[in-house]
């Protein structure tokens, strides 16, 4: 089963932390979303492996974009 | 009350050996910082003469009778580097803290007889005062090790006279001792004039064999007699007086304790004061821990070192707030008070040694859906809302009524701000949090983790809460200001940016203006800074807040003014019942 990881709100991505391929637990933190002047960690929301990554660093989102798909 | 307090509710989580791995630069930065802070405490601990040439003289430094006083690992040391004028000793010329003596919890302060032999010197006052504000705050009895050669003459006008003069240390000691907090002297050297009155008035003194109190020094009674100005017979005058009174000092232990009895005893070792003070501090009155603690204490689950790999120095950075208190408190357990509602805040019970301590911080990093009251923006950690502000009131006043001290925890950068903010009343519930704060009568302890601005370092417990603050700790990634020096630059030069280009005019002066105020507000907001100027108490590192913890956790039970049965608090009660989850937001239109 897969999980889709949102942008919580508008904002830059300054870091991807994972490569496809990559174990994660849930609360591990997979990229830096700069926002409100803060840099943010966006958290995995489940336990699994990293199929797709949809963002570069330096891209900018929207809220509730897709950012990364864990299975 | 067991079910509540014996196992609270699990807090924190283990770190990831990625996040350890990730933040090892920013362990670096932050021992950076506390490298500089050490070499600052190094220079104060060496103010003065060498302590070699003191104990060549056959006396002790007031490092020494400290160390050979306090409990062993008890003493926690506030204003090490507090120096609000800049004077030239670079320090206040006493060290003071919290500390254990025979079992009890005191205030300690000790004048360093290794700079001008213990004078009063710039800046003193003023560090007496927050000294004397702490026993009262805490209910402890305050030992003073005196060994004063009164006010350094050359700067009389600096300590002597004003509001805040070095003798509103006498009237503090007076309205404590009014209060019921008893303060004793082991008083050493000579003590003349503000000397003198350093040494008569605590509640006991305890006289070494060697030293005086007067009113006026032998320097100040050979001086009396010259004709309005100074010559060769005048001189000579002197020099036979000063031979006469470097002799026999007035006010030694042969007048006040043979003949007035104002010291209680006197004593031919240095040592043997001290062991004195040891056994009055161990008559002192105190309730037993058990009388107040809710659970055996236990350390934390998670260590405390571990911090500096969860607090990010770099200020953009958010972090885990529950994840640094579960590395604070006792057996990382809590009670949160009101989880869903306010979440830029944190409120709840811990245990510290076992005893029971009310925590209010601010929590850092996005809050999508928050605040309720607009869909304008989203809300962030670290700025405070409308929730927010109305938990914290809710809770400082419950801690009130419960009698349970609190901690508060700033991270903070404001107060939301707008029209928007101002409708949902942000403006008075902030100054709601004061007066709830000021009539709630609880001690209180603030650690600036990393920001302290604006309003809310006010609101949430800032040191500017005179009568409940004891004590503030810094950090290493403290920073305590009006708001930021980017921020400052804008609101002051702004304006001047569109003259300027309205006017067709260059505008290098004025940005390199910004740049420059924005310098400064960095250079006057870093750690040594704000324990410098008072804005903290102390800068410690991570790991060592847990040990002041403990001592204002003991300090605040040791004998309290007031007392809650554990049977009849409420907010255990509040927190186990709790269901309010606080209002929707407004539909987008």
């Amino acid at each position: 089963m897969s999980v889709e990881v949102l942008a919580p709100m508008p904002g830059k991505i300054i870091e991807v932390l994972v490569n496809v391929g990559d174990k994660v637990s849930e609360d591990d933190e997979l990229l830096i979303l700069e926002a409100m002047k803060m840099e943010n960690p966006v958290y995995a929301t489940a336990d699994g492996v990293v199929k797709e990554i949809k963002v570069k660093k330096d891209d900018t989102v929207d809220s509730d974009q897709l950012l990364i798909i864990i299975e | 009350m067991r079910q509540y307090f014996e196992k609270m509710d699990d807090l924190g989580k283990p770190l990831k050996p990625a996040q350890i791995e990730r933040m090892k630069e920013n362990r670096a930065q932050i021992e950076d910082v506390m490298k500089t802070i050490d070499a600052e405490v190094e220079r104060v601990k060496n103010a003065g003469i060498p302590a070699e040439t003191v104990r060549k003289r056959g006396q002790m430094t007031v490092w020494d009778r400290i160390e050979y006083l306090v409990d062993p690992g008890t003493f926690c040391p506030l204003h090490t580097l507090y120096n609000p004028t800049d004077n030239e000793e670079g320090m206040t010329g006493v060290i003071d803290g919290l500390a254990r003596i025979g079992g009890k919890w005191c205030v300690l302060i000790g004048f360093d007889n290794k700079v001008l032999a213990g004078a009063w010197i710039a800046g003193q006052a003023d560090n007496n005062l927050r000294v004397t504000d702490m026993a009262k705050i805490l209910n402890l009895p305050l030992v003073w090790l005196v060994n004063c050669s009164g006010v350094k003459l050359t700067e009389q006008e600096m300590v002597y006279a004003n509001r805040r003069g070095n003798g509103t240390c006498f009237f503090r000691h007076a309205e404590l001792e009014k209060m019921g907090v008893p303060i004793l002297a082991g008083i050493y050297g000579t003590n003349p004039a503000g000397g003198g009155y350093q040494g008569i008035s605590p509640t006991i003194l305890l006289a070494h064999k060697d030293c005086n109190i007067a009113v006026g020094g032998g320097g100040i009674v050979s001086g009396m007699s010259p004709k309005g100005s100074f010559d060769e017979e005048g001189a000579e005058q002197i020099i036979e007086s000063t031979r006469h009174f470097k002799e026999a000092p007035p006010g030694s232990v042969g007048v006040h304790y043979d003949h007035t009895g104002f010291f209680r005893a006197v004593y031919e070792k240095e040592a043997e004061v001290l062991d004195a003070l040891k056994q009055y501090m161990a008559e002192m009155p105190a309730y037993n821990p058990r009388f107040f603690r809710v659970a055996e204490p236990a350390e934390p689950k998670y260590p405390p070192e571990e911090i500096s790999s969860i607090i990010a120095f770099n200020q953009k950075a958010g972090y885990d707030f529950d994840n640094v208190l579960a590395r604070l408190v006792d057996n990382s357990e809590h009670l949160e008070f009101r989880p869903g509602f306010g979440p830029e805040v944190y409120t709840g019970l811990v245990k510290i040694d076992g005893y029971l301590l009310g925590v209010i911080g601010n929590r850092q990093g996005l809050l999508p859906n928050y605040p309720e009251y607009t869909n304008e923006y989203t809300g962030i950690g670290g700025k405070l809302y409308r929730q927010g502000l109305i938990k914290m009131n809710e809770f400082v006043t419950q801690c009130g009524r419960d009698r349970v001290p609190i901690v508060w925890f700033q991270d903070t950068s404001g107060i939301d701000v707008g029209d928007t903010a101002e409708k949902a009343e942000l403006l008075g519930l902030g100054q709601s949090l004061i007066y709830s704060i000021e009539e709630t009568t609880v001690p209180m302890t603030l650690v600036v983790l990393r920001k302290g601005t604006a309003a809310a370092h006010y609101v949430m417990g800032g040191p500017t809460a005179n009568n409940h603050n004891a004590f503030t700790l810094g950090t290493a990634t403290t920073e305590i200001y009006v708001m930021h020096g980017e921020t400052a630059s804008v609101a002051s030069f702004s304006r001047r940016l569109v003259k300027e280009k309205d006017g067709n005019q260059p505008l290098g002066p004025i940005i390199d203006k910004m740049n420059k105020l924005a310098q400064e507000y960095y250079d006057k907001s870093r750690p040594f800074y704000c324990a410098k100027k008072g804005f903290v108490d102390e800068v410690v590192r991570y790991e060592k807040i847990r040990n002041y913890l403990v001592a204002f956790a003991n300090a605040v039970y040791q004998n309290p003014r007031s007392i809650c049965p554990q049977h009849h608090m409420m907010l255990p009660r509040l927190i186990r019942a709790e269901v309010v989850k606080g209002l929707e937001r407004p539909p987008k239109e």
